[in-house]
């Protein structure tokens, strides 16, 4: 629990950065100055809201819990599942969506493949962040109940006020500004809790030793790389190929909270380092997140659940006057994943549904209105569906196993589009829904199919496959192309250059 | 029908492949990612950038974060 002292860190935490937030409410004049920060954000800071965006208190649970199971092994999300996928949207996809001058990766699909694309790849996330929302709510409920013993509703009440009135008014630019310094406090608190951790079990070498004592169970909890037998989510083939050649790939090229900072940037230069800059940053998020919950594993073993290591291991590790900066972390995090998803959702709304479908030609200021419209629904809707995450054992998992659903499919055409100018529109449709398909197939069937727990990792791969296999038939039978067409979305087709 | 699905779904056919060989698999692919990023055309890596410095070749940036990786997989 929390002293007086720490209380007021959290109070003016707050305010401080709704005001912040806030401050950048003069700057919003158009629908670009709002989803797009009017093209004008530097790399350093994307890079930290790519950061922070995505983790949020929400991973500090559900990752400390992880590695409380199952060891260092999860830290493979933040590693190989992020920077390779991160250098390959830096050189490859990121500029050409820069050049494009898009809102949306579903807006890119719509260009390169045909409308009903773009409509299916924009109703998933716009699901997909639906639902995210009201998890994040309700893990970061979890950890505010047993840190403060707040109430859960007015936990998720009173977050979703502060995150909501900047967001509302002051679009992606407060959003990444916010992130910037919600990034920095989210590094400090984390790592002062890794720090007291270690001390606590007397450094690197004590948790080691201590950890060998515990039995034959905890052998592996060191190993990157777990056999393909393993009983864990984490096989080494799972990670090759579930995660790093698709999952990983699908998130960072394909997710539009992660792009859509990157087509805020100054220019094509600062689009790619910010990339490059993130993905140095997250190498860092696996000692923040998972090392607390190895530390758990050894001072407080035989937990029921493992979402409950980090909460438990910061309520009895941290000093008066230190709750309240791990506690701001946490809001950090919280924060800016909410932020992050509350703008991406009502830009996908905003672009791909209602300009394109329900009204064309409506002057600029009126998009804006929407937009923010979007942004106070969507902001309800996630604390009103926030309670179904109880219903699922591990939260992380959850999401994980949501996102495999169409990240195999998606990323498939998203490749097949870029790099292969052979590509059809027919074969893009018809890979997208096949691979959706065949992902819902494996997943119904995952206890006969599969023989790990969680094959999330799995069905991802095998419906990228199954995306890959269809689009590239399908476009074989049917009508290519014209050339003009696929200037600018193709790799190594750019547009010519007008010299004036 | 089942076995046959689960013996190609969950990479039963890898299952011959031992630990030190699949640490290498990993550690060769980001060795083949930065032979890559090296290959990229320069013009490409500054585009945007109107007074070139040293620091602003994206190379350097992206070569450093596959060494912290490399290194973080060759360790565990």
């Amino acid at each position: 629990m929390l002293g007086g002292i720490d209380y007021f860190v959290v109070i003016v935490y707050m305010a401080g950065i709704m005001l912040l937030g806030l401050y950048f409410k003069k700057f919003i004049h158009s629908s670009q100055d709002y989803f797009l920060a009017g093209r004008m954000m530097p790399f350093w800071a994307i890079g930290m809201s790519i950061v922070v965006s995505d983790i949020g208190a929400q991973d500090f649970v559900a990752v400390s819990g992880q590695a409380y199971r199952f060891g260092i092994a999860v830290g493979n999300f933040d590693w190989i599942g992020s920077v390779p996928a991160m250098l390959l949207a830096a050189f490859i996809f990121v500029p050409y969506f820069w050049k494009a001058g898009l809102y949306t990766i579903p807006e890119y699909l719509g260009k390169r493949y045909n409308d009903a694309v773009r409509v299916i790849a924009s109703v998933n996330w716009i699901i997909f962040f639906a639902f995210n929302l009201g998890i994040i709510f309700w893990a970061s409920a979890l950890v505010l109940k047993t840190l403060m013993g707040w109430d859960t509703w007015f936990s998720i009440i009173v977050t979703a006020i502060v995150v909501g009135i900047y967001t509302l008014f002051g679009g992606l630019t407060a959003v990444v500004m916010t992130d910037v310094v919600q990034m920095i406090i989210m590094f400090i608190g984390g790592a002062a809790v890794v720090f007291l951790g270690f001390y606590n079990v007397g450094g690197w070498d004590g948790l080691l030793e201590k950890m060998s004592a515990m039995g034959p169970d905890y052998q592996n909890r060191f190993n990157l790389i777990l056999p393909v037998d393993t009983k864990t989510p984490f096989p080494w083939t799972g990670i090759l190929f579930g995660l790093t050649f698709v999952m990983a790939n699908a998130y960072m090229i394909g997710n539009q909270a992660v792009v859509q900072r990157c087509l805020s940037a100054k220019n094509e230069w600062h689009a790619k380092a910010s990339m490059i800059w993130g993905a140095f940053l997250k190498m860092f998020i696996p000692i923040l997140v998972l090392f607390p919950g190895m530390i758990a594993s050894v001072t407080h073993p035989g937990l029921e659940d493992g979402d409950g290591a980090f909460p438990t291991l910061i309520g009895t590790l941290l000093p008066p006057g230190l709750g309240g900066l791990l506690f701001a972390a946490l809001l950090a995090g919280l924060m800016s994943s909410i932020d992050s998803m509350l703008n991406s959702t009502a830009t996908l709304w905003t672009k791909d549904i209602y300009q394109r479908f329900l009204k064309k030609q409506a002057p600029d200021r009126h998009y804006l209105f929407v937009g923010r419209v979007a942004t106070l629904v969507l902001l309800v809707l996630g604390v009103i569906t926030s309670p179904i995450s109880s219903r699922y054992e591990g939260i992380y998992v959850a999401v994980q196993t949501y996102l495999s659903f169409f990240q195999g499919p998606t990323f498939s055409v998203l490749l097949l589009g870029i790099f292969w100018r052979r590509t059809t529109q027919w074969g893009g449709l018809s890979g997208l829904v096949g691979g959706l398909i065949v992902s819902l197939l494996l997943h119904i069937y995952s206890a006969k199919l599969f023989t790990i727990s969680d094959p999330f990792l799995y069905i991802s791969w095998w419906s990228f496959v199954a995306g890959f296999i269809i689009t590239i038939v399908v476009s074989l039978f049917t009508a290519p192309h014209p050339y003009e067409r696929l200037q600018g979305f193709v790799y190594r087709l750019d547009k010519p250059k007008i010299n004036l | 029908m089942f076995n046959g699905l689960q013996y190609v779904l969950n990479f039963e056919w890898l299952t011959g492949v031992g630990m030190s060989t699949s640490k290498n698999i990993f550690l060769i692919l980001f060795v083949v990612i930065g032979i890559l990023v090296l290959l990229i055309p320069k013009d490409y890596i500054y585009e945007g950038v109107e007074n070139r410095r040293w620091w602003h070749n994206l190379k350097l940036w992206a070569i450093g974060d596959l060494a912290f990786i490399f290194i973080t997989y060759y360790i565990f």
